[in-house]
């Protein structure tokens, strides 16, 4: 007998069905080897997968939420998930299949369907009863992102401000310089001793 | 917070209710001191510098945190009436319409960033990108993700 557990947030709710792992002297109502797992949102189409396929599409948007909160435009892109925002309250999702002959799954969310499903996520991962490999939520940005992110502002960041200190430093001290000037000395040593 | 004051009209009560049922009295122990505190945003008309401790920022993370748990509904409801404005704008503008005024009636006017939140254009993004914030942040662990994201803004 499969264990079950939902996890609901208003219009979504998650479903999770495995066993315990007795080897390792679990609780009957414990899941650790999860077999099947559905994410329902209301309104649109089921979304099942299997076990592999969960982490990737939790982390995606976990890494989307937190695009979508930083940046202008936020994209990710994977084999798995795609997830685009349209505009600042529509996000299109295309979830491809791993089958060969079967077309993505093209779904479109607005921003309380969006907060339904990241809260569902957050259940998940926080509940006790559930043992999956948990999400890292604000450092899982991918690579390719990660450095696009501010790389202008983070290389002036860097380099601007030590070149400005030189800068004025050296503006500064050049009023402090004395040029040493030979004939001006011999003048001086005329002038206290005229012999 | 400002953006839960909006939602909750009784809000100062409901963050000092909250901060009592979390225990945070040592910290908070009235009114004053969270009027106190959020006198530190340089933003407002009664900006006042008071060198804010950590605890003292923990603990108003933690109750904008339970707050915004409590108000989600609402916080989704004024999220989904933006995304079909056309049928159902009566939620957001109401939304809108108080958030600027306690705007107006609080942050120096003078300020910049006061007049780009003032700027229709502008408007919308920001307050839709801080009902997101605290709409992300009603798990158990919200408030960790909460201090992640004011530490990486």
């Amino acid at each position: 007998m499969q264990n079950k557990l939902s996890f609901h947030q208003s219009s979504v709710s998650l479903e999770i069905i495995g066993l315990p792992d007795y080897s390792n002297n679990e609780n009957k109502d414990q899941i650790s080897i999860i077999s099947q797992w559905k994410l329902i949102i209301i309104d649109k189409p089921l979304i099942e997968g299997k076990i592999e396929h969960l982490g990737p599409i939790m982390n995606a948007f976990y890494i989307y939420s937190n695009l979508l909160i930083k940046n202008e435009i936020p994209i990710y892109e994977s084999k798995l998930i795609d997830i685009k925002a349209d505009n600042l309250h529509i996000h299109n999702i295309v979830l491809k299949s791993s089958k060969p002959n079967v077309k993505p799954l093209v779904l479109k969310i607005g921003n309380s369907l969006l907060t339904d499903t990241i809260n569902c996520f957050d259940q998940l991962n926080e509940s006790p009863k559930v043992r999956i490999k948990k999400t890292d939520i604000p450092t899982n940005i991918p690579k390719k992102l990660r450095f696009g992110l501010n790389k202008k502002d983070k290389f002036f960041n860097f380099f601007i401000p030590p070149l400005i200190a030189i800068c004025s430093l050296i503006l500064f001290s050049s009023s402090f310089i004395y040029f040493y000037s030979p004939f001006e000395n011999i003048q001086k040593k005329e002038l206290i001793n005229p012999e | 917070m400002l953006i839960l004051e909006t939602i909750d009209l009784n809000g100062i009560q409901s963050l000092y209710s909250i901060s009592n049922r979390l225990n945070l009295n040592y910290v908070l122990p009235n009114k004053v001191t969270i009027w106190k505190l959020r006198n530190n945003n340089p933003l407002r008309k009664s900006y006042l510098n008071n060198d804010i401790k950590l605890e003292e920022f923990d603990a108003l993370v933690k109750i904008t945190v339970e707050l915004s748990r409590y108000l989600y509904p609402y916080i989704r409801e004024i999220l989904k009436s933006k995304e079909d404005i056309e049928e159902n704008s009566v939620i957001w503008n109401d939304f809108n319409r108080r958030f600027i005024e306690l705007i107006k009636e609080r942050f120096n006017l003078e300020s910049m960033r006061v007049k780009k939140v003032l700027n229709q254009t502008e408007n919308d993004e920001i307050i839709i990108k801080s009902l997101l914030t605290l709409s992300f942040c009603i798990s158990n662990k919200g408030y960790q993700k909460l201090k992640n994201f004011l530490f990486d803004f």
